[in-house]
Formats: structure tokens, C-alpha cells, sequence
């Protein structure tokens, strides 16, 4: 069986975004299976139109540091991070999963999530589904 | 001789593994890649890569910041 880690995603910052990107993207590469499972604010990383910030900056930068480390990021290559994730799951080796409970709780809609996630999941589903892996909380 | 050069210089993790994983999935067994990364991360990134995907680097050199793998498909 494939190596699989399990990622428990609760931020919903640029950090966090791009942490998940980079794992994610890199195991697919490794032929490591990588589960993602997007709980509390983490979830905002999956719901269309949403634009991460950098929680590590002072609070008037956190929007323009974002744009910031986006253009040098692109510099390195990185010009695409969605388009990059969109390929890792293509290959069969990154999933995205909404927490269930975070979106009744939030009153988030099926139609706010993007569509290469996969459909919602509790608890218990993660955790049978990370059960022969790792889980990782970023 | 490599059959294939990749020049990833300037490019930052993961995009010398990722760009080193598409390139090695184009290739047939017994051909040789040759991997140009300045990325100092790439020296244990790309072979943690090919420790994964079991094709063999036969060779690395390090000429100042450029890092050059010779790599074989499996």
C-alpha cells in the first residue's frame, strides 16, 4: 500500500495555504498519498474567491505581504500553486476534504467550496481514513 | 553524455523535484538526466525524490552555488 500522511488544515492563513500546497504537491512527486482535512477557519482555504493572508505580519501588511511572497514565490518557479494542487489531484495523490461539522457550524454552503475538493467528511471518516498512516496538524 | 538536460537554476522548493518528477516520467529506462539546480535545499531534496521514485543519481557535483545531478531512469 502507498504510504499515505493525513494533514489536519485549522488555518486559514497564506502560511498554512502554502505549507499545504508545498507538502501536497511535493509528496505527489514522492508518490506519497496526502489527505487534507480543512476544519474551523482552515476551511476558508477551500471556499472560492478566498484569498489568504499572512497571519505572521503586523495587521495593516497581512493582504499586501500575501501579494508580496506571492510575486517572489512566482520568481522560484511557483507561478500557479492552485493549477499545481489541481495536477496532484489529477494524479491521485492529494485530496482535499471539507470538514463536514465546520461548514453547519460556519453555515457554509456545498456551492462555497471549490470543485476539486471532495465532498465533505466528519471525524470519524478522517480518522478511518488516516488510520493505517499519519496525521499531521498544520 | 546525459540524453536530457533540466536546468532548474533560480528555481526554489519543490519546483527542481516537481520539474525533476515530470521530466523523469517522460523519459525511457537507461536514460540519463542531468539535473542544473542552485537551490541548496535540491542537494537532499532530489535525492530524497529519487530514494522514492528508485532511479539512481550516478552522479553529483557542486561547483560553488550550482548543484549538478547525473540521474538514471529506471
Amino acid at each position: 500500500m502507498a504510504e499515505t500522511i493525513n494533514y489536519i488544515v485549522k488555518d486559514k492563513s497564506f502560511e498554512k495555504f502554502a505549507m499545504m500546497m508545498l507538502l501536497g504537491t511535493t509528496a505527489d512527486a514522492m508518490d506519497i498519498k496526502s489527505n487534507f482535512f480543512f476544519t474551523f477557519w482552515g476551511l476558508n482555504l477551500l471556499k472560492k474567491g478566498y484569498k489568504p493572508k499572512v497571519a505572521g505580519m503586523p495587521f495593516p501588511m497581512k493582504g499586501m505581504a500575501a501579494g508580496m511572497f506571492k510575486k517572489r514565490m512566482a520568481k522560484f518557479g511557483i507561478e500557479d500553486p492552485w493549477g499545481m494542487i489541481k495536477e496532484a489531484i489529477e494524479n491521485g495523490n492529494m485530496k482535499l476534504y471539507p470538514c463536514q461539522m465546520t461548514m453547519d457550524l460556519m453555515k457554509i454552503k456545498a456551492e462555497d467550496i471549490i470543485d476539486i475538493a471532495e465532498a465533505p467528511v466528519g471525524a470519524a471518516a478522517f480518522l478511518e481514513m488516516s488510520a493505517d498512516g499519519k496525521i499531521v496538524s498544520l | 553524455m546525459a540524453d536530457l538536460t533540466l536546468n532548474a537554476v533560480g528555481k526554489k522548493c519543490p519546483m527542481p523535484v516537481l520539474m525533476t518528477k515530470k521530466e523523469l516520467k517522460k523519459m525511457s529506462s537507461g536514460q540519463t538526466l542531468e539535473l542544473i539546480v542552485d537551490d541548496k535545499g535540491a542537494l537532499k531534496d532530489v535525492p530524497a525524490l529519487i530514494n522514492k521514485t528508485g532511479d539512481m543519481i550516478s552522479e553529483t557535483k557542486v561547483d560553488g552555488e550550482q548543484i549538478t545531478f547525473m540521474i538514471q531512469k529506471a
